[in-house]
Order: structure tokens, then C-alpha cells, then sequence
């Protein structure tokens, strides 16, 4: 497992380097809740037909920064995309809150909740 | 005069028996615009998982995601916690694994079919392949003790070995399943209702499979060759004849085939297991708290199953994050409903094999 620390306005411009998408599969994006009152943000790949070989980029940020979307160069992520938004409460270009949660919803379950 | 119409489907439908909403924008019957509702049943399990439970219970908690492949998730989480603590796990353990993944696959492949049958309006095989299936959740309850919701993945191993009856009764049990599978493969091949009827219908090319992240019989079925089974080393699969199963229609009808060959290959895989198990112990003692970082990957009959976890070195948990298949095929799904007629979309949907108890862990 190869992890890859970017910053956040930066970001785009790695993936868009990195991804091609016949060879490196996107599983998903994951948010780990930090103890600093911070969150690290993954975009984890993996490798078409290869034996585990897994990369992730990763920036960490703070819960009122504003995430760039990646939906352009990869449609699936949209979901993900949506899923840290309800999760965590932050904001994602593009994403929508109310995949698993109600619209209106002001509670973020995992906001915070690492020890 | 507004020129299209909104026609929702679930979240309770008579064609639908998973909790999740879609809204259909059509015009006439064309589907042009498709918006999903996946939140009906959100547990909230990965925060439970760092929240109410130690480390060395939490292969229970996650087993309940969902009662189909819960045997998968045991087995990912399970997996990821061993990778942090470096544990070695005996050959018998593995191979035992594999026999309930794989059996675990053909019983989830089957109620599919059985579905996708009853969509199509033939209720009788509906009923003869779910009949069927009862041969392979009377073997799982043999070995494991329970039909559904196996407790049967522990840390170090596996919690019961097989005896000499039960070996016979599950070879007894797959042999029979091997014939009735025959029968299927005909019927899905030359009825109307199976096959013609669900040829170029719900159609995901190959393309739009690398770019929507397809996994699983939805991704091979378009020629994908994506299977975890073939990308990780922590069981042999290699070992036991497993051989991916691929088709390049991409339709309704070559994820129904793809899903009857892999239940082919699971059962050769079985039998295989059975004729080959070796000798040994079925659990090795595993001590210690885990610390780090890890991804983990299992191949669950819906496809790519992912369990991302960090650890302190203490016995709660910082972090489970569960990525599973449905989830992943989500967009996907919504891409083959464009420019399908509103009548087939159950029959689509059917064949996408949805689950919504993972999707809203």
C-alpha cells in the first residue's frame, strides 16, 4: 500500500496525472477523522489485475475547507463523493448532501469520531 | 405542455424486494434521467464499530451488514485485523474459507437468477431455482450452524472443522446442485422469456465499465477482467481451480450466463477443497492489539468488497470503513437505465443483484 500526501489545491492536478482509467481501478474516497480536530481525506486506487497493489492520495484538511471534485475524471466517485458529505460534514463540489441521511439533516455521524 | 414524466420505483415496489428508490424522469416510456435513494435502512455500523465494540468482536458486528455475504465481510474485516498483527494462518483455515465464500457465492448467484426469473414472469423457475438453493443453505448450516449470518470467521482461523458425515453430505449436496445448474444453463440459453428477451437489453460496455468503476458479474459480464479473486494472495485461489468467468455483451443475459458459470467454477472449487483439505489445525492463537493502517480487499458475489482500517495499538478501533459492491456499481446503474424502456427496469435491476443491507451499513 503506497500512500501518496498532496495538498488540497493540488489534488486535481495529481489525480489527473496519475489516473488512467483502463489501468488503475477507483475504490473509493475515505475520510479518517483526525485527533486535531482534522480530517484525512483518501482517494484509494487500485491496479487492474495486479497482485494487492493499492495507492492512495490523501490531503488532510480542516472541517471547513471545501473539497474539489474529481467526478470529471471519474464518474463513480460521485457517490463517495456524497457519502463524505453526510458523514463528515464537509463540503464536496458538486456533491449534495442526502444520500443516506435526510436533506435537512444537521447531524454528521462520524464527524469527530475517532479518539 | 411539460414533455416528460416522473415514474418512481421502490422504495417498497412489488418487483423490487430492497429498500431503495429510484425516480425515473421518461419521455413516453424512455427512461432519460434516473435519481437514486439509498438511506432507507442506515445503521450507522462503522461508527459502531469505533465506538461500542473491541477490535476482536467486531468480525460479528460486520457479518451482520448483511445476512447474504456476511461470511465476506467476517472474512475482510478479519483478514485486515490478521495483516496488522502479522498473524499466519494455518492451510486448512484457508481452504476452509474458501469452501464458504464459495458456496456463500452460489447461493447468492442463484437467488439472483431466481429473481431475475420472476421479473422475466416465469414464476415456476423462480420457484425451482429458490427450491434448489435450499441443497446449498442446508450445507452452509451443516458446516457453519447457521443458514444465514455465519459466525463461522474467527481471528487466527475458522470456528468449526468439517467431519467425515458432513464431507459426504456436501459432496452429495454440490453434485446435485452441478445437475440442476444444467438444467438452468438451457433454460437461459434457449427460453424465450430467459434469453431472447433479455438480449441487448440493460447493455454496459466495456468502456463504461473502466469508466463507471464496474465491478463484480456487472463488470465481466461487459468483458472487465476485474476479480479480487485474481488480485490478492491471502487465499489460494490459485490453488484450488478458480478461473475467471468473463462474457462481452454486457446485457441482462450475459450477467445471467456469467452468473451460472461462476457457480459452475464455485462448485469445481468446492469440490476440489473437499478432495484436498489438509491436515492441520483450523485456528492459530493470535495475540496482541493492532496498530497501523491497512486496506483489504474480498471478492463477495456482488463483486469488490473493501475494508479500510486504523488501528492504535489499543483495543478500540480509530477507524472501519466499509466499501461494498452495490455500492460501488451505484453509478454504474444509473448510466445503463438511460434510454431504457420504463418496463424493462425491473428486469435491469434484477440483474444488477442490488443489496441495500450493505449499501446503508
Amino acid at each position: 500500500m503506497q500512500k501518496i500526501e498532496v495538498s488540497l489545491e493540488k489534488i486535481r492536478d495529481e489525480i489527473k496525472e496519475f489516473y488512467d482509467y483502463k489501468k488503475w481501478h477507483f475504490l473509493t474516497l475515505n475520510g479518517v477523522a483526525l485527533a486535531d480536530e482534522r480530517l484525512e481525506v483518501q482517494w484509494i486506487f487500485s491496479k487492474y489485475e495486479a497482485m494487492d497493489e493499492i495507492v492512495i492520495y490523501y490531503v488532510v484538511i480542516d472541517y471547513t475547507d471545501t473539497i474539489p471534485s474529481v467526478v470529471d475524471m471519474i464518474p463513480s466517485a460521485i457517490i463517495s463523493q456524497r457519502e463524505l458529505v453526510d458523514m463528515f460534514g464537509v463540503t464536496v463540489e458538486g456533491s449534495s448532501k442526502g444520500l443516506y441521511l435526510d436533506e435537512d439533516s444537521e447531524i454528521s455521524p462520524l464527524k469527530g469520531c475517532s479518539v | 405542455m411539460k414533455k416528460t414524466i416522473n415514474i418512481p420505483l421502490g422504495s417498497q415496489h412489488i418487483s423490487l424486494l430492497e429498500p431503495v428508490r429510484f425516480k425515473f424522469e421518461c419521455e413516453n416510456e424512455k427512461i432519460i434521467g434516473v435519481d437514486s435513494d439509498v438511506g432507507f435502512v442506515h445503521r450507522g455500523v462503522e461508527k459502531a464499530c469505533t465506538t461500542s465494540f473491541k477490535f476482536d468482536s467486531i468480525g460479528y458486528v460486520v457479518a451482520r451488514v448483511c445476512g447474504l455475504c456476511a461470511i465476506t465481510h467476517s472474512l475482510t474485516y478479519t483478514a485486515a485485523i490478521e495483516k496488522l498483527l502479522g498473524a499466519e494462518i494455518t492451510s486448512k483455515a484457508k481452504y476452509l474459507r474458501i469452501l464458504l465464500l464459495e458456496l456463500d457465492r452460489i447461493h447468492s448467484h442463484m437467488l439472483c437468477l431466481a429473481h431475475t426469473c420472476e421479473n422475466a414472469g416465469f414464476e415456476a423457475m423462480f420457484m425451482r431455482i429458490m427450491g434448489d438453493r435450499e441443497l446449498i443453505m442446508e450445507i452452509q448450516e451443516l458446516i457453519t450452524g447457521n443458514r444465514i449470518q455465519f459466525d463461522y470467521i474467527n481471528i487466527g482461523g475458522v470456528n468449526r472443522d468439517l467431519d467425515v458425515n458432513s464431507v459426504q453430505k456436501v459432496k452429495e449436496n454440490l453434485y446435485e446442485v452441478k445437475q440442476k445448474v444444467q438444467g438452468y444453463m438451457d433454460e437461459f440459453t434457449n427460453n424465450w422469456s430467459l434469453s431472447l428477451k433479455f438480449k441487448g437489453i440493460g447493455a454496459l460496455s466495456l468502456d463504461e465499465a473502466y469508466m463507471y468503476n464496474a465491478i463484480g458479474p456487472l463488470a465481466r459480464a461487459s468483458g472487465l477482467r476485474i476479480d479480487v479473486r485474481n488480485e490478492i494472495d491471502y487465499l489460494p485461489y490459485n490453488e484450488v481451480g478458480y478461473k475467471m468467468q468473463t462474457h462481452t455483451d454486457g446485457d441482462i443475459n450475459a450477467r445471467n450466463i456469467v452468473r451460472l458459470n461462476e457457480i459452475v467454477n464455485s462448485i469445481e472449487m468446492c469440490e476440489n477443497i473437499l478432495n484436498g483439505v489438509p491436515e492441520g489445525e483450523i485456528v492459530t492463537k493470535v495475540k496482541g492489539k493492532p496498530e497501523g493502517e491497512t486496506v483489504v480487499r474480498f471478492e463477495a458475489p456482488r463483486g469488490e468488497l473493501m475494508y479500510y482500517v486504523k488501528a492504535n495499538g489499543t483495543a478500540m478501533l480509530e477507524r472501519v470503513r466499509i466499501k461494498t459492491p452495490t455500492f460501488s456499481c451505484i453509478p454504474a446503474f444509473s448510466h445503463i437505465f438511460l434510454g431504457e424502456e420504463y418496463a424493462d427496469a425491473p428486469a435491469v435491476l434484477a440483474s444488477f443483484d442490488p443489496c441495500m443491507s450493505c449499501t446503508a451499513k
